[in-house]
């Protein structure tokens, strides 16, 4: 019976449930969501799918400034936040964004687009 | 076989184990009269997956061995890299892997307090414990970005820093853990019908713990006051003031004040932690594609289940050669064979939870070869022969 | 007027019987769901309806829909039977409970009333034990076959006591008739109102000691916490409904509820006055509000506890709840005597 202050205590407070998909909580700062990709910075080294240890980053295009883009498997990915902390420029970062639930399998996957500066863009056949 | 026996499987499904083992007893009634464990169901190859994978993606995957204790093997692993490499780790660094090891321990040891409620059938207990859980687990989504893989130890330090301006946050929040750790303590010691699920039930004597080598809490509460922070300080523990916790009873309810007790311990170690956090750097730099020198390694950690064993093995390339994990459930699994026998069937989840299992980090792969009745192992050459033959 | 065989037929099927009853069975599974679920702080079944009242209809209609799957060393013909069995038996006893007459709004009347009915319905629900103990025994399966025991041995310990605590009531009314007991409790109410005599207060105090002997018993025979280790779902996976599924599974849950409803039924006839109450409102609203604080008594007792090992639980029953049953029938002989 030792429970019982405790259930009547309860009993009349709110229940602790949040009703999901209607009441959110604000994530924490810094917490380790989706990815974002700022395609005017990035030089195309590939370090970031280098060392993802789930092989989630493939890199459209090839390495440097053939690259066109980048896919992001977010069904592989772990959220480990290692391709921000290697990338030398900060261009692939992720948000805070945790609402990662699709319908199709196709729509986990992210496709980046890269437009490499014009000057940059050696085109040798 | 008596007349009178038969035997039931618990496992592999079945609601008292969250994962999947199969455990055969022979019962007589309602008495238990042999139990044999049979593991296996969920071997995933980490191992070889981390021969597979550079040292820095490594960090990721053996976080994932097991997902409450991720922290204690990521710690491991990052010890033995850095012994290699013969890197010291910043002060600070220490620090906070130790913050974040006892904050891990607490959220072990209330999720394992609610799970033995409900194994008992006391729900309520399991969700109030629960509930209450949810703070520590915002503390480490708050400071690490993810309620359950942290990644924060590093080769070379943690990732994340503290900021200054939320530690007296934490700090409060960790009195709302003790408080709250403080009324369920009371709540088992006085609740009659929790006392009579866990009194005297799965009993363990010293003798049979040191034989059948239990380890962590399941050994604390059998009186033998044996704990890694202690008998081989790692990170900063022999700074830090605190307790080696044991009991005497070597019963279910041991365990249960073995791990109340060591929550109480872990929210002062957080405190001091916090309080006395130095400063400077938090890392070392070590490159993402770097080499680690020839040579091999053992470290221990304190896992929140016990003692937990990494050895590593290189040969001076960016991936490991062999890695060797021996989680700390192996260890007890024998010893709760012996609390099990001569107990009821309805003891047999509040004592396999008793020990804490975590299933899927013990698995070991056995060949059997049931036509001619045969169980082989083979070492790591023979596998790998084994390998080439078999894809020639 | 309605002709005799019709309203015999509406109150068996319609109203206070079949659909009436079922309906109110599941009201109560959702007060005790809602009830435990803010309890212990969480929420309950919330989508379905209002506040999730329609939950209970809509997991019956689910599992109506449900593949219905039969072990292959089952046997078959039990192994269907009993889940019928499970439900229809307790809705049968209810029958012999007063709850509201039909012509005439401030009566109240069960279905069937008969001298010795209390004795039907106690031999009904060791009859629904019985049917528990071979619905588990039938499917073939060691974990239903331990619930099996386990209910059987449940029952072994726990009917004798309720068995006695019912009786008290009857020995004070001098009769085996839900009905006439009910009766006599007004009366009594009556006479004391009109001329309070202290004779009343060893009654009302036996009769409280005999709905706690009552209330723990029925907690056993409805296999709710702490007593509900043959479906101990940690333990032996539900026990004896481990192999049912689908339409048989939906069957057992209702019965379930009707049982529900029967326990609080019987502890509000016996013990607090069944429909009976002052005159505004009509005996079924009494009837329905006794009952709704009968059920959440049990069910707070279900949040309350830890489960029993059932080693403990016979050992607790023979050891306190039999001795004190038999010295409370004995007072309550005293008493009556006296009287
Ligand atoms: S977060 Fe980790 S797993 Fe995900 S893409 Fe980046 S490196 Fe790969
Ligand atoms: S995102 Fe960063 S790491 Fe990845 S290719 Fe671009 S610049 Fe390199």
């Amino acid at each position: 019976m030792a429970m019982a202050k405790e259930l009547l205590k309860n009993a009349r407070e709110k229940p602790c449930t949040l009703l999901y998909p209607f009441e959110k909580t604000a994530p924490p700062e810094g917490l380790r969501g989706k990815h974002v990709f700022v395609g005017e910075k990035c030089i195309g080294c590939g370090l970031c799918a280098r060392v993802c240890p789930a092989f989630a980053i493939e890199l459209l295009g090839g390495r440097g400034p053939k690259m066109s883009g980048m896919k992001v498997y977010l069904g592989r990915c772990l959220f480990c936040q290692q391709c921000e902390e290697v990338c030398p420029t900060g261009a692939i970062k992720l948000t805070t964004d945790y609402e990662l639930a699709v319908l199709k399998q196709e729509d986990m996957v992210l496709v980046f687009e890269r437009k490499p500066p014009e000057a940059k863009q050696p085109k040798k056949e | 076989m008596g007349k009178r026996e038969f035997t039931i499987h618990v496992g592999p499904q079945h609601p008292a184990l969250k994962e999947p083992e199969n455990f055969v007893f022979k019962v007589d009634g309602e008495y238990v009269v042999d139990v044999e464990p049979r593991i296996g169901y969920n071997h995933r190859g980490i191992e070889k997956a981390m021969e597979n994978r550079t040292y820095i993606q490594n960090l990721y995957i053996v976080e994932r061995v097991c997902g409450i204790c991720s922290n204690s093997h990521q710690t491991c692993y990052t010890q033995n890299v850095e012994e290699l490499l013969g890197m010291e780790i910043p002060e600070r660094a220490k620090y906070i892997r130790v913050l974040l090891a006892e904050l891990e321990r607490i959220h072990s040891h209330l999720l394992w307090l609610g799970v033995a409620a409900h194994e008992i059938g006391f729900d309520t207990l399991f969700y109030y414990i629960w509930r209450d859980r949810e703070v520590v687990m915002d503390m480490l989504e708050e400071i690490s970005g993810n309620r359950v893989n942290y990644a924060m130890p590093t080769i070379g330090g943690v990732r994340r820093d503290i900021a200054a301006d939320k530690i007296p946050k934490y700090l409060k929040m960790l009195d709302v853990l003790e408080e709250r750790t403080k009324f369920y303590k009371n709540i088992c010691a006085t609740e009659k019908t929790v006392l009579a699920r866990a009194d005297g039930v799965g009993f363990l004597s010293k003798e049979d713990a040191i034989r059948l080598n239990a380890v962590g809490p399941n050994l604390r509460a059998s009186g033998v006051a044996s704990d890694i922070r202690a008998d081989s300080p790692y990170l900063v523990y022999d700074e830090i003031p605190w307790n080696v916790i044991s009991y005497d009873s070597g019963d279910v309810f041991a365990n249960v004040l073995v791990r109340v007790d060591e929550t109480f311990e872990s929210v002062n170690i957080c405190r001091y932690c916090l309080e006395h956090l130095p400063d400077g750097p938090i890392r070392t730099i070590f490159s993402p594609l770097g080499k680690v020198p020839e040579g091999e390694a053992v470290s221990l950690v304190e896992a929140p289940r016990g003692e937990l064993i990494h050895y590593i093995q290189s040969r001076g390339t960016d991936k490991p050669y062999r890695y060797k994990i021996r989680a700390p459930t192996l260890g007890n699994i024998p010893a709760l064979c012996e609390k099990l026998r001569g107990g009821y069937i309805a003891d047999i989840p509040i004592v396999l939870a008793g020990i804490d299992p975590c299933f899927s980090c013990t698995d070991r792969m056995v060949f059997v070869d049931e036509d001619r009745d045969k169980r082989w192992e083979m070492n790591g050459e023979q596998l790998r022969r084994y390998g080439v033959e078999w894809y020639k | 007027m309605i002709p005799p065989v019709l309203s015999s037929l509406i109150q068996v099927f319609i109203f206070p019987g079949f659909i009436f009853i079922l309906s109110y069975a599941m009201f109560c599974e959702w007060v005790s769901r809602k009830f435990v679920a803010r309890l212990q702080n969480r929420v309950g079944p919330l989508y379905t309806g209002w506040e999730g009242i329609l939950q209970p209809l809509a997991d019956s209609i689910k599992l109506l829909a449900k593949e219905d799957i039969t072990p292959k060393a089952a046997d078959k013909f039990v192994f269907a039977l009993m889940p019928v069995a499970v439900f229809a038996l307790p809705l049968t006893a209810i029958f012999l409970i007063p709850i509201q007459s039909l012509t005439n709004l401030w009566g109240y009347s069960p279905i069937v009333s008969f001298e010795g009915d209390l004795i039907i319905v106690l031999f009904l629900l060791s009859v629904i034990i019985l049917s528990i103990f071979l619905a588990g025994w039938s499917s073939a399966n060691r974990f239903g076959i331990i619930g099996a025991t386990r209910a059987a041995l449940q029952m072994l310990a726990y009917e004798i006591p309720l068995g006695i605590a019912m009786i008290g009531p009857a020995i004070f009314a001098r009769s085996l008739s839900i009905g006439k007991i009910v009766e006599w409790q007004a009366q009594s109410m009556h006479n004391f109102l009109s001329a309070p005599n202290l004779m009343a207060i060893p009654v009302a105090l036996l009769l409280a000691v005999g709905f706690i002997i009552c209330t723990v018993c029925l907690l056993a025979e409805l296999e709710l916490r702490p007593f509900d280790s043959p479906e101990a779902e940690t333990e032996i996976v539900h026990g004896w409904q481990v192999e049912y599924s689908g339409k048989k599974l939906g069957l057992l849950r209702l019965g379930h509820d009707v049982k529900l409803v029967l326990a609080s039924a019987l502890l509000t006839s016996l013990f607090l006055g069944g429909p009976i109450g002052p005159w505004p409102i009509p005996p079924v609203v009494w009837f329905l509000l006794k009952t709704a604080v009968c059920v959440l008594i049990l069910s707070n007792a279900s949040a309350l506890f830890a489960r029993l090992r059932i080693d403990q639980m016979l050992g607790g029953s023979w050891r306190y709840l039999a001795p004190l049953s038999i010295l409370y029938i004995m007072a309550v002989q005293i008493i009556a005597g006296l009287m």
